[in-house]
This record gives C-alpha cells, structure tokens and sequence, in this order.
C-alpha cells in the first residue's frame, strides 16, 4: 500500500513539476518578449513533442485562440483553482489531462498540460502488479501458515493425546517419540520423565495406603482386643492400669510403625534427594557402633569392628546412619548370646561397602528374596519384637543412592549360616 | 513457668494443658495463631508450645518468624503431626528451639518444655558442674565423685555433661539420642538405657546413694538426693 | 488501480459529464497537423541529416495513408532531429 502511494504519487508528481517548468519557462519569455513569442515558442514545443502529450491553449483577450492544440477553452479551467484535470477526446478513445491555468496580463490566458493516459495506464499496470504480488504473497503466507500448522499439530497431536489420556486417568500412556530429536521430542521426554516421577509417586502413595490399610489394622485390632478384654476382666485398680498402660505401649509400637511406613514412602518417592550432600561416613560408623557396643556387650555379644580412615560418599548422612542402624538391630537381635556381629566398610573404585554380618540363623533363599518387601517377616523372626520394616527401609535407602541391599550366608554349609547383609553404595 | 500453648485441636489442648498445670505451671491457651501471636507479643511467657499447622492465616512457624522478628527470643517447643525431616529443619530454621511429632507422650513433652524454660537466661560458660559430690571438669574433661577420679569414655562425659546441665529435671531417652549422639530418628531397641546404667554403674560403684534415677515412663534424672 | 479504473470507468460512461459540452480535443491529432509539420520541416532550409530527412518521409506517407498519430510522432521526432543537428 505504502509502495502504491509512493509511486503513484511520485508519477503525478513528476507530471505536475513538469508541467510547471514549462508554463515557468514560458511566462519568462513573454515578460522577456511578449505574447507572439509565447504563441511561437508553443508551437515550436509541440512540433517536437515524439511523446504527443504535450497540451497547450493560448487565448487572446477576445477569446480568440493564438496557439495550442486544445480545441477550446473548458469550462472548469475558469474555476478559482488553477491546477485541472479534465476527460479528453483523442482519436475517439477518452484520455486525461492535467492541465495549469496561468494569466499572462493584459486579458491573455494560457493553459499548460499534459496528457496522463500514459501515466494513468502505467500507474494501473503498477497497482495491478502490486495488487498481484500482495494476493500472491498473502497467498504464500495463507499457505505457509496452514503447512505449519498442519506439521505442528502433526507433531503436538501425540503428545495432546496423551496429555488428555492422563487427565482422563490412564496414567500408563506415555508421548510416542520420533527419531528426529528435536524439539518435540525433548518436549516427549521431558514430559515422560515428569509422567514417570508422577506414576512413581503415585506407587508410593498406593504402597503407603496399602500398608496402611493391610498391616497397621492387625495391631490396632490386637490393641484394641487387649483394652476391651482388660475392660471386663480386670477388678482392681492395678490391673486396670497395666492394661491402660499396655494399651499405650500398643499405640506407641503402632505409631512407630506408621512413623517407619511415612518414612520408607518419603525415602522411596526420591524427595529426600535434595538432601545429598559430600560426607564422610566413617565417624558416622563409629558412632553407631559405640552406641551399639554397649548394647551388644550388655547381651553378652561381640560386637566387631573394622573400618577405614574415611568412607566418602555423597547422600544423606542421617538416612544412611538410620539404614546402619536398622542393619545392626536386626543382626544383634538374631545373633544368639556370646556370638559376634562384624561392622565393617570398604572403599574400592566404584563402590562404597557397609556390611554387617552376624552368626545368627541366616535366612533361606526364598526368604531372602522376599527380605525387603514392607511387613515381611521371615517365620523365624515372628517371634522376636520388630514391625519387619526395618530392611524395606535399608533398601529404601540403598535405591535412593542408587546403590543396592546384597544378603548372602555368613558361613555358607554351617548349621547356622549366620546373614551377611551388604550396603554397596556408588563411591564419591 | 508461664506457659502460651497454641493447640487448634481442643483435646490435645486440654490433655497438655491439664498435665503442664498438674505439674505445677501456668498455661494460657490460643486456639489459633493470631490469637497465639497476640498474646506472645502482648504478655511474657517462659516457654512457647506451639502446633506447627495452626488454622487462621498464621501457622507455627509464621509465628514464630514474626516473633523472632520482633526480638522476642521466649524459647519454642513446636508439636507437629508433619513427620518429614525437612519439616523439623524448616521448623527449626525458622526460630523453634525444639520440635515433637504427635503423638507423643506427656512425660516427653514435660521434660522437653522444662528443659526450654529452665534455660540459663544467657550461655555463661561454665567450667564445672556439680550434683552432690559429684564434680564434672569441662576444661580437663575429668569426672570426681567424692575427689575419686572417675574414668568416663568420651560419649559417657558429653551423656553426664547433658544429665547434669539439667540436674532436677527429667531427660528423655529420645531427648538423650538427639542432644547427645545428634540421631534424630528411633532406634527402637534400649540402647541409650544400655548406656546410662553402664555410666550409672561406673558413677555409684562404692557409693550408697545413687545419683542417676530412672523416672518411670519417662526417662533420667540426675539430683542430689 | 481502483481509483484510476473508476476514474477511466466514470469518464467513459458519461463523456463530458458535468460540462454539457463536447469533450475537449486536441487539434494536433488532425492530418492538418500533419501539413502543418511536414511544412514547418520544409521551412527549416539548413542542411539536414539523412536520418531526418528518412523519418520525415516515413512520417509524411503514414500521414497519407491514414496513420495520423504515428506519421505526426516520425515528422516531430524528424524535426527533433533537425534540430539537435542543427
């Protein structure tokens, strides 16, 4: 449009100074030597004129015509303005003129033009082309647009639809992924990765319901049988308050069940992560098996220790401590008096090594592989206090650092093979 | 003690409140935290109990950033049924000086709020502490009974040293994990009783009155008589 | 192209629109005119260049043959060189 207007004006434009030079041109004569000269200099312009556009009229005082090609004066050239355009009749196709009124003095008037047939027919073609590049590119862009649009949503409909399948509630579908690697792709990842964090977290949520539901329900019955039965049987006041106290000690036990499950669900959902950082785990060892130590003596168990200078990992001291400890419970609750349980660490090239073994009665393979799974007790442990979530946790915490929980016989062919259970961490 | 307890659940409230007044405080109580920040700004408390998720606008550790923020320094025992650890750093970071889960049992909750508030004002530092005849050098890490020198391991003196930092006072086995081996988790067997009578049997070996007691459903206590 | 075609549109549809009148012409446009150069390229008696002399001819025969327009833009473009070589 801008293009147009620019043109087009630029031809009038053009036509207008030419058209004033040359009336210019002329009054200058005539001051100089007055009207026949005019009428003489108009004539020799227009026998010159290779373009025949030239348009004059000089008209005498009386109205008598003394030079010029237009066959008479029109009507609106006698207008107050001076500048004219004007319908003209040439070899019987209408044409235009654009025409300069001057007064030349003493009664004499003169018109100066030109024809613009050309110039309209060149500022037609111009508009014309310019009307045709603009469809043509509006076209392109029209075309363009839709052929993107068309791509994108060839490439967003996967991802659309799997976005409104997980809103509708299928938590499996996941964004199918093209070789190409591109943008979308990176888009498919990222949201895979993020529907995988979902799902897992999800997983945690379920498992921690599940257990819940399934396992805390037994020792809240149990507790709430003993208060019950206690309500009707006891008669004095002592007897009533060991069952009250009793009672509380279920709830306790309870709570730190609930407590352990919480913690296992927050270890395995990966939140804790934030929380890794550069330690040295060797005093934290020793610490435990100081606090441990007595313990052990105090049943008459040896508890032995062997452990490098320092053990550096990166992960999160406190878990790590807690998943030692359950490990050290658990030996030191199944090794028989006067048996010893072994701390010991290694540090290799990949991996960081806590093990804790004891001489207890170790585990059958079939228990062993079930070691791990939230309240699983093997038969053999029914009997000694513990909830079985003691090496959910362990392992638990050996996945988060991804590392993993490794059992195995202490003395594999003994009668009592004893359980060598082994944190194998990544090394720093 | 003056005690502000901010409980928005009202048996909790009662139940804490009715034990802290049989032991002999004051307690005044806020349902809510406005409420709460209102009174702790307005009137002077010795100790703070405060729930960590508390209903209108202002919870726990709001309140206590607000009262930091003012330069009040009353001691903050915060309860929570929020379990996570990042929860009792934030709760910690934030201006509370010590943090429970629910549930819990009173005798915890007792011994932690009069350890809060019998405080020593300012942290003048002290060379020697002293129960009866029995004498602890912080500077030569050496422990006396009756002028016999006592042999203690390490773990042992910093085990006595907090024992005795609040002689009179009830001290929790789970109060006793966390101040003295840093563990803020449950080890479910006894091992910090198998601790305390190793370094009680040590301390009243020879000696007729002993000085560690067992408060029964609570924790230790060391006193004089 | 609009403005013009409506223009070219309007002129052609009423000729004279608005004056009552004929249409102006242009008198150049006449065989007269084309005496009218061919005389005032005799007139100039000076020596001429051949290519004007050609064109002039040329001009002067599409004027006999009823080519007016064209035989009258050789006789100027014949005069223009005149001119120029004179």
């Amino acid at each position: 449009m801008v293009l147009w207007w620019n043109t087009a004006g630029a031809l009038d434009r053009q036509v207008d100074a030419a058209i004033r030079a040359d009336a210019t041109a002329l009054v200058e004569r005539m001051s100089v030597r007055g009207i026949p000269a005019v009428a003489a200099a108009i004539e020799d312009r227009m026998a010159v004129d290779v373009q025949n556009e030239t348009l004059y009229l000089l008209l005498a005082p009386d109205g008598a015509r003394l030079a010029g090609n237009l066959s008479a004066w029109p009507s609106e050239a006698s207008g107050e303005f001076p500048w004219i355009r004007i319908p003209l009749q040439r070899d019987g196709a209408v044409s235009e003129a654009r025409l300069f009124r001057l007064e030349l003095g003493g009664g004499h008037r003169l018109l100066v033009g030109r024809d613009v047939a050309e110039k309209l027919r060149l500022r037609g073609l111009l508009s014309e082309g310019i009307a045709w590049a603009a469809s043509a590119s509006a076209a392109f862009a029209v075309l363009g647009a839709w052929l993107l649009r068309r791509s994108l949503e060839r490439r967003l409909n996967p991802i659309y639809r799997t976005a409104r399948a997980i809103s509708a509630g299928d938590l499996t579908r996941r964004v199918p992924l093209s070789e190409r690697d591109d943008e979308f792709d990176k888009l498919g990842i990222t949201m895979n990765a993020m529907l995988d964090r979902i799902a897992q977290l999800m997983e945690g949520v379920r498992g921690v319901s599940d257990a819940i539901a399934h396992d805390l329900r037994t020792p809240i019955a149990r507790a709430r049988a003993k208060l019950e039965e206690s309500l009707h049987a006891a008669h004095d006041e002592d007897s009533l308050r060991a069952a009250v106290e009793q009672g509380i000690a279920d709830l306790d036990a309870i709570a730190r069940v609930f407590q352990a499950v919480l913690r296992i669900a927050e270890v395995e959902a990966g939140a804790r992560r934030a929380a890794f950082a550069p330690t040295d785990l060797a005093p934290v060892l020793a610490d435990i098996a100081e606090l441990y130590g007595a313990s052990a003596e105090a049943r008459e168990q040896h508890l032995a220790v062997d452990l490098p200078e320092s053990l550096d990992l990166v992960g999160d001291r406190d878990l790590l401590a807690q998943a030692v400890v359950n490990l050290l419970d658990n030996a030191l609750k199944f090794t028989p008096e006067g048996g010893t349980v072994r701390l010991s660490a290694r540090l290799s090239e990949a991996h960081a090594e806590i093990e804790v073994a004891d001489d207890g009665p170790g585990m059958p393979d079939a228990d062993r592989r079930r070691a791990g799974e939230r309240f699983f007790r093997a038969d053999a442990a029914r009997t000694t206090p513990g909830s079985g979530l003691g090496l959910s946790l362990v392992r638990a915490v050996a996945s988060l650092h991804r590392g993993e929980l490794l059992l195995r016989d202490t003395h594999p062919d003994a009668a009592s093979p004893g359980l060598t259970a082994t944190l194998r961490l990544p090394a720093a | 003690m003056r005690i502000l307890l901010v409980e928005d659940d009202a048996e909790v409230a009662r139940f804490v409140r009715k034990g802290l007044m049989e032991a002999g405080h004051t307690v005044e109580h806020a349902p809510n935290g406005r409420d709460g920040l209102f009174m702790a700004a307005s009137e002077q408390f010795d100790v703070l109990v405060l729930d960590r998720m508390l209903p209108g606008g202002v919870d726990g550790v709001r309140l206590v950033e607000t009262l930091r923020g003012q330069g009040n320094r009353t001691p903050v025992l915060f309860l929570s049924a929020l379990n996570a650890v990042d929860e009792r750093v934030k709760g910690l970071k934030a201006g509370g000086d010590d943090y429970l889960t629910k549930p819990f049992a009173f005798a915890e909750l007792l011994a932690r709020v009069e350890a809060l508030g019998r405080r020593p004002a300012a942290e003048v530092p002290t060379t020697r502490l002293k129960v009866a005849d029995l004498e602890l050098d912080l500077l030569s890490r050496t422990v006396t009974r009756a002028g016999k020198k006592i042999d203690v391991q390490p773990r042992e003196f910093r085990l006595l040293e907090h024992l005795m930092r609040h002689a009179g006072q009830v001290v929790t086995r789970t109060m006793l994990l966390e101040k003295v081996w840093d563990y803020h988790f449950d080890p479910q067997t006894n091992v910090i009783d198998v601790h305390v009578s190793r370094l009680r049997h040590k301390l009243d070996k020879g000696f007729d009155k002993p000085l560690i007691h067992t408060v029964r459903n609570a924790g230790y206590m060391i006193r004089a008589d | 192209m609009l403005r013009a075609g409506t223009l070219l549109l309007a002129v052609a549809l009423c000729p004279g629109a608005g004056r009552g009148e004929q249409p102006m012409r242009v008198t150049t446009d006449s065989s007269a005119y084309c005496t009218e150069l061919t005389q005032r390229f005799a007139a100039q008696a000076t020596t001429m260049p051949a290519s004007a002399v050609a064109l002039a001819e040329e001009g002067q025969r599409l004027c006999q043959g009823g080519h007016v327009r064209t035989g009258i833009a050789k006789l100027r473009r014949a005069l223009r060189v005149q001119q120029a070589g004179g």
